[in-house]
């Protein structure tokens, strides 16, 4: 067994050595010790080691990509961090070096308030996190069991049913007889999938409609209302659009701001010719 | 490499758990709070209130053993999963919820050490430079494992060790997690907690080691929680953990502890004795249940309702079994860690000493650690990361590609698997019945435990208990508010009038899971118990058996889909037929769903290898109420 693993992982470092050769090339020959993460054949084997080990499994190129990656990003952010003297202050930075530094990396960007050109296509761009989704309005009546007679004359009562009267017939139901405004995604929680498929082909009406299958059985169905998804202006959410563009702009420029700290650096895997 | 670096991390991977993830997600997602929803608008509050569904067991980065995995993932990405949102796994596969988002979820890390790993792994900070973590984070197998045990050793004994027990880190790691508890918890549409997990185990008498004896309580608080919480490192005697709630009660911090994994507690969650072996009182049992009035009784460790040794004349008894001790290869004792052996024995404590400490409710979780709870069959992602992550590693599917399971490799990896891994669950999930889903109803609903635990699907119970139910009640159309108004909710004490009770039994199926077999009532007396059918799919149980006709549902194993028809609900209005109106007895439900494959049929089938021989290749998905509990008159 121990043979069998040290064979592939050898397999490993040459995946691992052909996937970064290249990568190395490109970044060019500086040789700046401070600027060289250097990735040595140990380090490699000891986290292709880990992931086979806890995985059962060998590192395909993917991971293997994922776990030098990983290691180039930590060893970058950690040294930016230090170059800054980020290392000699209070316990919260003691505890998140490498959080703290890409933390800073996105303060770096004063992100002013755009204008709202910028937020309006944000907006339209990301428009169905403003949107409310399609609810449904509706009674309804329950059988269990499909092959209930009472299906059958279930549409003539019910028309004829007095105010409440429709509360009598079928079965009872263990949930609500009446769901207001209940999102798309609650119908389907609660009753199924083709309940759901059913209920979004009715017409809104005070009519009774149906019989409608769901998992639990067959329905009548009262659907006074379907609000289908809805737009507000983009001037009644400009304070939510506003908060949204600013996180995910300043996440971006994170990820940027790390990617160019990365860049400054040269990688060298042991055993490899920058 | 060597096997004791496979021990060492098989060893993490049971002694607790944890999540992680890629960075990146993980980063972002600590500086930017989700969106809310655009217009969410809170449900008028229902007065015969909804069924919700939460998971109250969930492990992040900041538990100690989670991290050891390069788990990454915080609590932060652990709620945005149970809303609906797709998080990675430490695998790389995304994960997504199963059935549509969760009602409620709560993060419970390890107070052990919280935080703490996490900064011993950061280049640059004091907590880095100890011997410790240059051990814990090199390459050097004995050194990993002397590193993490010495963890180990510390919580089971509660002697900080002086290097890295930090409070001001683990208090602002808590904080953390308490945030993010806060920034989710929307009313009425999304209920948080803010809790953490308490890792007592238990110590082996002879030489003052591991005794991998799990004794572990989630802490829950309804809502502001303290700014410092107790762990092992403070006391390990669960005792002096009530003793603290209750001091933080009288603060205005109410807390509830449940206690989990009794089914691995040796003996010892349930005992007859207090933790430091003196009688029980009856002070104790107030405490105990003022403390903790819930249990939970499935998990990815299996499940803690009985054993068959414990009830040889129930078919059903040998569900998901899970034998071993913690980081163990030895088996945990029966006795004294089924609940509903406790039943039995709390009872028989009320006869003999006019007390019962044992009178608590039930609920279910996963203790995922990593962030994201498995509950289908057929999407599991087991607990601890890429120690389980795939099929193999967890064994379901042969070592190494080999297509059937005769000639197997017998090493660490293929032992963990057989002994440990193969065995965990995808389950289970917690059901209450609450009039609106915010902190106050859910809390609430916990303390009357009006609670209920599936192994994993939606499957909602009602159990109600009355003397003046008429025999139409299961077919009025305002029967539960009829049932509430005439009788008690599961949770609740019926006390004795002189007549029989009846028990209304109403169980329907997750609208996207499995059909219904059969809902059964347990019954346990001081002195026994007896599983009745009360409900089935076809006919009704046999007055002699209390057993209904087989309805002839069945897997077919070539595809896993389930064969023949199930019910949709199953509804009735019981009476006891041998009820003794003298005698404490104790009820309460258990819903059976028709078979489905396990979780490793599952991952053989897309794997296109044979099943596991030996694990179960199906199960029946179950749902087990809070009990009612009979009290005669007087």
């Amino acid at each position: 067994m121990r043979a069998l693993l040290k064979e592939p992982l050898l397999h490993f470092i040459l995946v691992a050595t052909i996937l970064f050769a290249a990568y190395a090339l490109v970044q060019g020959q500086r040789q700046a010790a401070e600027r060289t993460i250097f990735v040595p054949a140990a380090e490699l084997e000891r986290l292709g080691a880990i992931y086979t080990a806890e995985a059962g499994t060998l590192p395909g190129p993917e991971e293997v990509r994922g776990l030098l990656a990983d290691y180039v990003r930590r060893e970058a952010l950690a040294r930016e961090a230090r170059r800054l003297g980020l290392d000699e202050g209070d316990l919260v930075v003691d505890r998140r070096l490498e959080q703290k530094m890409a933390f800073v990396a996105a303060d770096l960007v004063q992100l002013s308030e755009p204008d709202d050109t910028i937020l309006r296509d944000w907006y339209d761009t990301n428009i169905e996190r403003f949107q409310t989704p399609v609810r449904v309005t509706f009674d309804h009546v329950y059988f269990r069991d499909g092959d209930n007679p009472a299906i059958a004359s279930a549409a003539t009562a019910l028309s004829a049913a007095e105010v409440d009267g429709w509360r009598q017939i079928g079965d009872p139901f263990m949930l609500q007889l009446q769901y207001g405004d209940l999102p798309i995604r609650e119908v389907r929680r609660l009753f199924g999938v083709d309940f759901v498929n059913s209920v979004l082909e009715l017409v809104p009406s005070e009519a009774w409609q149906g019989p409608v299958r769901s998992a639990l059985g067959t329905h009548f169905v009262r659907l006074t209302s379907r609000r289908d998804i809805e737009t507000p202006a983009f001037e009644t959410v400009r304070a939510q659009v506003l908060s949204d563009w600013q996180d995910a702009t300043r996440r971006q420029l994170n990820e940027d701001a790390i990617a160019e700290i990365i860049s400054n650096y040269d990688v060298i895997i042991e055993g490899i010719d920058g | 490499m060597t096997y004791k670096l496979l021990s060492a991390i098989a060893l993490l991977a049971v002694l607790t758990a944890c999540g992680g993830g890629d960075e990146s997600v993980t980063e972002a997602s600590e500086q930017a709070s989700e969106t809310p929803p655009a217009q969410s608008e809170r449900p008028a509050a229902n007065p015969n209130r909804n069924a919700y569904f939460g998971d109250l067991h969930i492990h992040t980065r900041n538990s100690f053993d989670a991290y050891i995995f390069n788990v990454r993932r915080t609590a932060d990405d652990a709620y945005r999963f149970a809303k609906g949102e797709t998080v990675r796994h430490p695998s790389g596969f995304d994960m997504t919820i199963s059935g549509g988002p969760l009602d409620f979820y709560t993060v419970t890390d390890h107070a052990e050490y919280l935080g703490i790993l996490p900064v011993m792994d950061t280049p640059g900070t004091a907590l880095s430079e100890l011997p410790r973590a240059k051990d814990m984070f090199s390459a050097n197998p004995e050194a990993i494992t002397a590193a993490f045990q010495g963890v180990g050793a510390s919580v089971r004994s509660g002697e900080p060790l002086e290097d890295i027990y930090d409070p001001d880190v683990m208090d602002s790691a808590w904080a953390e997690n308490v945030a993010a508890a806060e920034a989710h918890n929307e009313p009425g549409v999304f209920t948080t907690f803010s809790a953490y997990e308490y890792t007592s185990v238990t110590t082996n008498i002879e030489d003052e080691t591991f005794g991998g004896g799990n004794l572990h309580r989630n802490v829950f608080f309804r809502g502001p929680a303290p700014s410092r919480i107790f762990s092992t490192l403070d006391s390990t005697n669960p005792e002096d953990l009530w003793n603290w709630m209750d001091e933080q009660r009288a603060d205005g911090f109410e807390a509830i502890a449940i206690p989990h994994n009794s089914n691995v507690s040796d003996g010892q969650m349930f005992r007859l004795e207090t933790y430091n072996g003196n009688p029980l009182s009856p002070e104790y049992a107030d405490q105990r249940m003022r403390n903790e009035p819930l249990v939970e009784i499935t998990q990815v460790k299996g499940t803690s309702e009985t054993h068959p040794d414990l009830s040889p004349n129930d078919e059903w008894a040998d569900f998901e079994l899970y034998d071993k001790l913690l980081a163990s290869y030895d088996v945990s004792k029966t006795e004294g860690s089924f609940v509903r052996e406790a039943y039995r024995n709390g009872l028989k404590l009320q006869a003999e000493q006019g007390f019962d400490p044992f009178r608590f409710g039930l609920v279910a979780a996963s203790d995922s650690h990593v962030v994201g709870g498995s509950y289908n069959e057929n999407d599991f992602w087991s607990k601890v990361g890429i120690v389980d992550g795939n099929a193999i590693s967890r064994g379901s599917v042969p070592f190494l590609g080999s297509p059937d399971w005769d000639n197997q490799p017998d090493n660490q990896i293929t032992r963990n698997a057989r002994e440990w891994f193969s065995r965990w669950s995808a389950s289970g999930l917690t059901g209450v019945w609450a009039e609106e889903n915010t902190r106050d109803a859910i809390f609430d609903a916990f303390r009357r435990k009006e609670t209920f635990a599936t192994t994993g699907p939606r499957i909602r119970v009602r159990f109600f208990g009355g003397f003046d139910y008429a025999d139409e009640l299961t077919e009025d159309a305002d029967l539960i508010t009829k049932a509430y108004a005439a009788g008690v909710p599961m949770g609740g004490y019926l006390v004795g009038t002189g007549g029989a009770p009846a028990f209304l039994v109403w169980a329907q199926r997750d609208a996207n899971g499995g059909a219904l077999q059969r809902a059964q009532i347990v019954k346990v007396t001081a002195t026994g118990e007896q599983v009745y059918d009360v409900a089935c799919h076809q006919g009704v149980p046999d007055p002699e058996t209390f057993r209904c006709a087989d309805n002839g549902a069945a897997v077919d194993m070539a595809t896993c889909t389930p064969t023949g028809e199930g019910a949709a609900e199953l509804k009735t209005l019981w009476r006891d037929p041998s009820f003794d109106a003298g005698e404490r007895t104790t009820y309460y439900v258990r819903v059976l769903e028709n078979p489905s494959c396990r979780w490793s049929t599952w991952d053989a089938l897309r794997a296109g290898t044979q099943p596991r021989p030996d694990v179960p290749q199906t199960l029946q998905e179950r749902a087990y109420t809070s009990p009612i509990w009979y009290i005669p008159p007087g």
